[in-house]
């Protein structure tokens, strides 16, 4: 562990040196090479000054690529490549620092530029970042240097007379390489290709190819006396396929068909007769460079155009793609309507939503048509919401499949409105509720189940006192008729007697018919019914069942129905289920009080704000202060077989009749329950 | 049926009430009906004959309580029980206090009526005995302290000269309060003697 830590500084400076070692050796060769591809290309007469000057763009390209740290190291390794270049051409000494001096001065500022305003690679990924390219290399940084690079000629002996030649042609040559070969370089070295697509590179190569045959017909034609008048024609041939380059491979093609034109327009001009070749060296060279220029910056701009579009596009692509499939996974359906041109748009998964078949043409009809005919106006109206110009709209349908199923869709959509009102559309997305309105449907069916056990329950503690309240009716039916009989059997019947027993008969009947007919209502499973009812009503039906109860345990009834008419809407069976409990739960907590105690009052209330409210008081134990906050919470009970649902059911129960159930202790003792429910609007006029 | 006794009839059911009555009249059998234990309890005349067809289950005061009261009274006028719910222990209860039946709802004509017949038959009964007690009674009013003191000793049994040593005097004159105290009692035999001084509740002395 000591060791190798110890060691470690050692290595990494080790690894450190065979870096810049390497780097050195590199940039050394690249920049000999450079300028021997200079001088194969050609040069001008004097064999000094090349058009074409690829060193500079070797030194530029490795400060790119370099530590700033590791830059003197860069122009230390371009010195004896530098010298040993110049040498060859038999340059002399002042013309070669002079020449040094300003092609590391080009190379760093170049450098220096493009670090401070395009920051890392990829250099030409924007169009921005392109132009500030061209503008940096292509024209700022060599026309400043050029003012020192036109002393390299005057050094060699030049007339400052042509100060002004040497500065273009000195100009000319570095902002050719640099957004030629400069650029290709640049691309090259930020390349990191994985598996390259074999038919693209193949297509590369023979588009190259291609130019190069190209640009010699051109050459070989402007060589021939038929040139003459075609030379602008002739110079356009090699532009469809740099433009094909570009389209296809963006910068990259743009930048590569453009060296190569560069290439081979150079070294042709040079090497013998060619397109410009009708003037004097100099000024041939200058046309060429000119034109070069002309060509490589709008091409280098144009590739990196197409290629920022491309990248918008794919990121647009990729960006749909991404969110289709997010809402897919959450089986959401994304969708968007142009109400001014009817166009609809919406993601692949509206087709399994609306179990449309995998190849079935999205379209807003194509949807509609899938949603149940009773709920199509829902839907077509979630999708139009054109009455509501920004607001958002929320609309459930169902949707028939083709095997039967029927499945709730959730659609919401708000509007989208840009501020010229023309282009506005309406987004949104389908949800798949089913599995939602499958659990409401099951809880709506699991409380009103609920509702009727409880019911059934009270009705089961009741039993007792319900028998005798029908034994009542049949005692009197049974003896009435035994007594006709009897009456009957005498000598002189009285008829009027024996119709009156007749009659009570008949009275009996329809009183124990009505304690069945309300017991079966009240045992009845059945969806709650919304109707018009009196409170006072609801409170006299169900005491007729409790009567015998109270009779029978002792408990004195105080009853304080309201002369008003307290008139609520809702279902009479649940209300009197409520009723029932509430007065089950006062006798229960006076089992162990007084005889004289043992009294409820119930009272009926046509109180302000348009509430009904309906109150059972009891006399008995009221409720234990720990108790108070959990009495209406669901299996909570004081009693000892007690399920603990009664009133945690009587809660819901007079929630969904939109009222409160509230249970306190009385001052002195027992407790009160207390229904509030909204009173009936229609009939507030009727009470008084 | 006894055409001089009455029913009286106790149920806060004005139904049930009403076709008691009339199976009751139907019968020929004299029938007041009370809706209410209370009212009853204020019109009630102990002296006239019949029984109480009461329901057991009444709001304010219920047909045991009712029985209570009457016993507090000391108007032992026998009573039926009729109840909707015919729990064991009620009827227990009922039937310990000195109830005749213990009917369930919905009742037969038959089974009213022959519990009625029962309790009439024991109204009648308790009647006889208060009757009898009564002119016994009377007749022992008569008697003076001396032939009281008598009285009991003969019927414990002892002869005249054992009473006059017990009494502190002659045979004779015990002879004389024996034969005065018998015609008064209007018996003859010391057994007769007896039998009417057991049913007044008078006992021997020894």
């Amino acid at each position: 562990m000591s060791t190798s830590a110890a060691l470690a500084p050692e290595r990494w400076r080790l690894s450190h040196l065979a870096v810049d070692v390497r780097l050195f050796f590199f940039v050394a060769v690249a920049y000999y090479i450079g300028a021997e591809i200079a001088f194969l290309v050609g040069t001008l007469s004097d064999r000094i000054f090349a058009p074409f000057w690829p060193p500079n763009v070797v030194l530029f390209c490795a400060l790119l690529v370099a530590d700033r740290r590791q830059w003197w190291l860069c122009i230390l390794a371009a010195l004896p490549a530098h010298v040993l270049a110049e040498l060859r051409v038999g340059m002399g000494a002042l013309q070669i620092i002079v020449a040094f001096i300003t092609n590391c001065a080009v190379a760093i500022a170049n450098a220096y530029l493009i670090v401070k305003y395009l920051r890392e690679p990829p250099w030409f990924s924007t169009l921005t970042k392109a132009s500030l390219y061209v503008l940096i290399t292509g024209l700022i940084v060599p026309s400043v240097c050029a003012f020192g690079g036109a002393f390299v000629q005057v050094a060699g002996g030049g007339s400052m007379g042509h100060y002004l030649l040497y500065w273009t042609q000195w100009y000319a040559s570095n902002a050719i390489g640099t957004l030629t070969l400069g650029s290709v370089a640049l691309l090259w070295l930020q390349e990191r290709r994985l598996g390259p697509p074999v038919w693209r590179d193949a297509e590369a190569i023979f588009m190259a190819l291609s130019l190069v045959a190209v640009c010699a017909v051109a050459f070989e034609l402007s060589t021939t006396r038929i040139a003459g008048v075609f030379v602008p024609t002739l110079l356009y041939l090699p532009l469809p396929l740099i433009l094909w380059s570009a389209v296809r491979r963006g910068v990259r093609g743009a930048c590569e068909a453009v060296l190569i034109v560069t290439l081979v327009l150079v070294w042709r001009s040079l090497n013998g007769p060619g397109l410009f070749a009708t003037q004097d060296a100099e000024t041939n060279v200058f046309a060429l460079q000119l034109f070069l220029l002309s060509l490589s910056a709008p091409m280098l701009l144009l590739g990196a155009a197409i290629d920022e579009t491309h990248q918008t596009a794919r990121a647009a692509r990729d960006s749909e793609a991404r969110m289709s499939f997010a809402a897919a996974s959450a089986n959401v359906g994304l969708w968007e309507y142009y109400p001014a041109s009817a166009r609809f748009w919406a993601t692949d998964h509206c087709r399994a939503l609306f179990g449309l078949l995998p190849d079935a043409i999205l379209t807003r009809d194509a949807l509609l048509q899938a949603v149940l005919p009773e709920d199509r106006r829902a839907a077509a109206d979630a999708i139009r919401t054109a009455a509501h110009p920004h607001g958002a709209t929320e609309h459930e349908f169902r949707v028939g499949a083709a095997d039967g199923s029927v499945r709730w869709i959730h659609a919401h959509g708000h509007v989208q409105q840009d501020a010229n009102d023309v282009s506005m559309r309406i987004s949104g997305v389908f949800t798949d509720v089913t599995a939602r309105k499958a659990s409401e449907a099951e809880a709506e069916l699991q409380r009103t189940e609920l509702a009727h056990l409880t019911r059934v329950s009270v009705m089961g503690e009741l039993s007792g006192a319900l028998a005798h309240e029908l034994n009542q009716p049949l005692t009197a039916i049974l003896l009435n008729a035994q007594a006709a009989r009897l009456m009957l059997q005498q000598a002189d019947p009285c008829m009027d007697e024996i119709r009156q027993a007749i009659d009570d008969i008949v009275e009996e009947d329809t009183r124990a018919g009505e304690v069945i007919s309300r017991l079966r209502r009240l045992l009845t499973k059945g969806p709650p019914k919304t109707e018009a009812l009196d409170l006072n009503d609801v409170v006299r039906s169900a005491l007729r069942l409790l009567r015998r109860e109270l009779i029978n345990r002792r408990v004195r009834l105080d009853l304080r129905l309201t002369d008003d008419t307290p008139m609520i809407h809702g279902d009479s069976v649940q209300l009197q289920q409520v009723f029932l409990n509430l007065m089950m739960n006062a006798i229960e907590a006076m089992t162990a009080s007084a005889g004289a105690e043992r009294t409820i009052i119930v009272a009926t209330q046509v109180a302000d704000g348009g509430i009904v409210k309906l109150s059972v008081a009891d006399r008995g134990h009221g409720i234990a202060p720990e108790h108070q906050s959990v009495v209406l919470q669901p299996f909570f009970s004081t009693k000892p077989l007690g399920l603990g649902l009664g009133l945690s059911i009587c809660s819901t129960i007079i929630r969904s009749h939109l009222g409160e159930l509230v249970i306190t202790n009385n001052a002195d003792i027992g407790a009160t329950a207390t229904v509030t429910l909204p009173l009936q609007q229609a009939t507030r006029g009727m009470s008084q | 049926m006894n055409d001089t006794c009455t029913i009286f009839v106790v149920d806060d059911d004005a139904a049930v009430l009403k076709s008691m009555g009339r199976i009751l009249r139907a019968a020929n059998v004299e029938a007041r009906t009370f809706q209410s234990p209370v009212d009853f309890l204020a019109n009630h005349d102990p002296d006239i004959p019949g029984c109480v067809l009461l329901d057991v289950a009444m709001p304010a005061l219920d047909g045991l309580q009712l029985q209570n009261e009457l016993s507090e009274h000391g108007i032992d006028r026998p009573i039926i029980f009729i109840t909707g719910q015919g729990d064991i222990p009620t009827s227990v209860r009922a039937m310990k206090a000195g109830a005749v039946d213990f009917l369930t709802k919905p009742v037969k004509a038959e089974h009213l009526l022959n519990a009625i017949t029962r309790a009439l038959e024991r109204d009648a009964q308790i009647r006889h005995e208060r009757e009898v007690r009564g002119s016994i009674e009377a007749r022992l009013k008569h008697l003076t302290p001396r032939e009281r003191e008598v009285l009991s000793h003969v019927i414990a049994g002892r002869l005249n000269k054992q009473i006059a040593g017990d009494l502190g005097t002659v045979e004779k004159t015990i002879k004389v309060h024996r034969g005065r105290m018998m015609s008064k009692m209007g018996v003859r035999t010391v057994a007769d003697l007896v039998r009417i001084a057991a049913q007044a509740g008078i006992g021997p002395t020894l």
